[in-house]
């Protein structure tokens, strides 16, 4: 047995004048802290990994409560690309009265080129509509068979700009052309198609909002029971004077390991969905000659599932065991 | 150091622990709690670690009103003492290297320095053979010495002991006194309760004796009964 020499007693009597805090500023206390950290971080994982069943468990369940909006979000992605390539070709119609002549028609239709919010404007006389369709259903006679041409003359527009609310304004104003007789805009499907989406959108931020307040539960009770379990050492930590971040830390690794691993799960899980459903589309998608690919699982997203995961794990777990380590009381 | 001032400790069922307790002890200065179970040494001992708060008088710990801590201060204030329990309260799934290690562990303390901090610590209770082992290994003696390594790594300026020698035979008690002895002589204020009247009676240090929660004698050095 050895009794504390001078150099010890200095050093106590050092210890005891400054304040604990003035340590943490010495150098190396970066590297320190990263030491303290990694071990924490360690045994965090160890403790998680002992138990591999019950941690897998709360890690699908996160997974799948985050996959849910992020399908959502997925679809309304993919929903808002077929809007995009559709807008490209969104077209208005301009059918023309009865009476206007075909030089008249084709004044119109260069007219309309004169402002910018048209880019082409190609004129149909009657007669070429009435062939064009004969040709298209395979009467060719059917020319012949009628006295008279049915068919009214148009002009087709494309659009400079193709958002809805803006072709909408361009077909109000064309109405007032007075050789105008109808308007035909077909991109009404496309904005029942923007109005499907955006509502898909509030679903998905209302899913969210739901997933994240479930999963503060979720994470907040894993933590709790993990306190539990380790109610008796808590107590001593705290006899001899352990903060209580000092005590929340490792289950503050536990809650991130837990949203980090859902997240990544959670991305896997809505890969494997998109191969799926891509798989069964490709025919479908080929009968309409489109390239169209389904989307929505890019390394931006990914990152953005994970983060979201481990920021909700880390934040809950944060809030579970303050609450329930001041709780202990030795 | 440690200053109670007519201290009362009431607890819910009205049951009076301590009554209107007061005595003070300065810095290097070792003292005995004594008396029979039930007596108050514990209430006395968890009201200084801030684990109860006095019901009426005023108690200061080394500067600090225990009475009005807040729940803040008592992490800082208990890191200040190095307390032996009598159940030793260590850590079972933990060596007996990192049980001893857990107050420097607290304090954010470099692994190398910790480790010599908790070998110098551990060699005076004679255990450096055991630092690998798990305290369920251990005898309840060694566990009890394992105890003291921990209150005293972090050399703490007041040390509180509850029957520190309760499982340990004369020798190694005798070997335990002198540790404390030691920190006694570097200007720790210590505290024991114990109810080992030879022991007390062969080391002639003051005595408060407790009897149904008052101080009932307060014997200083020197004198007999």
């Amino acid at each position: 047995m050895r009794g504390p020499h001078a150099r010890d007693q200095q050093m106590s009597r050092d210890q005891r004048a400054t304040p604990r805090n003035s340590r943490s500023v010495s150098p190396g206390s970066a590297s320190r802290l990263a030491q303290v950290h990694r071990d924490i971080a360690l045994s965090s994982l160890r403790r998680m990994l002992s138990t591999p069943g019950s941690s897998l468990m709360t890690t699908f369940v996160i997974a799948v409560s985050l996959l849910l909006p992020a399908l959502l979000f997925g679809l309304n992605s993919n929903l808002n690309a077929v809007l995009r390539e559709f807008q490209d070709n969104a077209r208005i119609t301009l059918y023309l009265e009865e009476g206007v002549t075909n030089s008249r028609g084709l004044e119109v239709s260069e007219s309309l080129l004169t402002g910018t919010d048209i880019s082409t404007a190609v004129y149909i006389s009657a007669d070429q509509a009435l062939s064009d369709f004969s040709a298209a259903v395979g009467l060719e006679n059917l020319t012949q068979e009628l006295t008279t041409n049915p068919l009214p003359a148009a002009i087709v527009l494309t659009p400079n700009n193709a958002a809805p609310a803006a072709v909408a304004a361009l077909a109000e104003r064309l109405q007032a052309i007075p050789e105008v007789s109808l308007i035909q805009v077909d991109s009404v499907w496309l904005q029942r198609l923007e109005a499907i989406s955006s509502l898909i959108d509030v679903i998905g931020r209302a899913l969210m909002a739901i997933v994240v307040l479930g999963l503060f539960f979720i994470v907040g009770n894993t933590i709790k029971l993990a306190i539990e379990n380790r109610k008796d050492e808590i107590r001593v930590i705290k006899l001899v004077g352990g903060t209580d971040i000092f005590i929340a830390r490792p289950f503050l690794y536990t809650g991130l390991y837990f949203g980090l691993a859902g997240g990544m799960l959670a991305c896997l899980l809505q890969a494997i969905v998109l191969i799926a459903f891509n798989f069964s589309l490709r025919e479908l998608i080929q009968l309409y000659e489109s390239s169209f690919e389904l989307r929505g699982f890019d390394i931006g997203n990914a990152l953005l599932l994970i983060l979201l995961g481990a920021a909700i794990g880390w934040t809950a777990a944060l809030l579970a065991s303050l609450r329930h380590i001041r709780a202990i009381n030795p | 150091m440690i200053k109670f001032d007519s201290v009362s400790k009431r607890y819910l069922d009205r049951h009076e622990a301590l009554s209107a307790i007061s005595f003070e002890i300065s810095k290097g200065e070792m003292a005995f709690i004594s008396g029979h179970s039930g007596a108050g040494k514990s209430t006395l001992l968890k009201l200084i670690l801030a684990i109860e708060k006095p019901s009426t008088g005023q108690l200061v710990v080394n500067g600090v009103n225990v009475g009005r801590i807040s729940r803040r201060q008592i992490a800082a204030h208990r890191r200040q003492i190095g307390t032996v329990f009598q159940d030793h309260q260590l850590l079972y799934d933990r060596s007996v290297f990192d049980n001893v290690a857990l107050p420097l562990e607290i304090c954010g303390y470099h692994r190398q320095e910790a480790g010599r901090r908790v070998r110098a610590a551990l060699d005076k209770v004679g255990l450096l053979s055991k630092e690998r082992s798990y305290p369920e290994a251990l005898s309840g003696g060694e566990q009890q010495r394992v105890g003291i390594a921990r209150a005293v790594v972090n050399r703490p300026c007041i040390i509180l002991a509850d029957e520190p020698t309760g499982n340990l035979d004369p020798d190694l008690s005798a070997e335990v006194m002198r540790v404390f002895e030691q920190f006694k002589s570097v200007g720790v204020c210590l505290l024991v309760a114990s109810h080992d009247a030879s022991l007390i009676q062969r080391l002639n240090y003051r005595t408060l004796i407790l009897h149904e929660g008052r101080l009932c004698e307060d014997r200083m050095p020197g004198t007999s009964r």
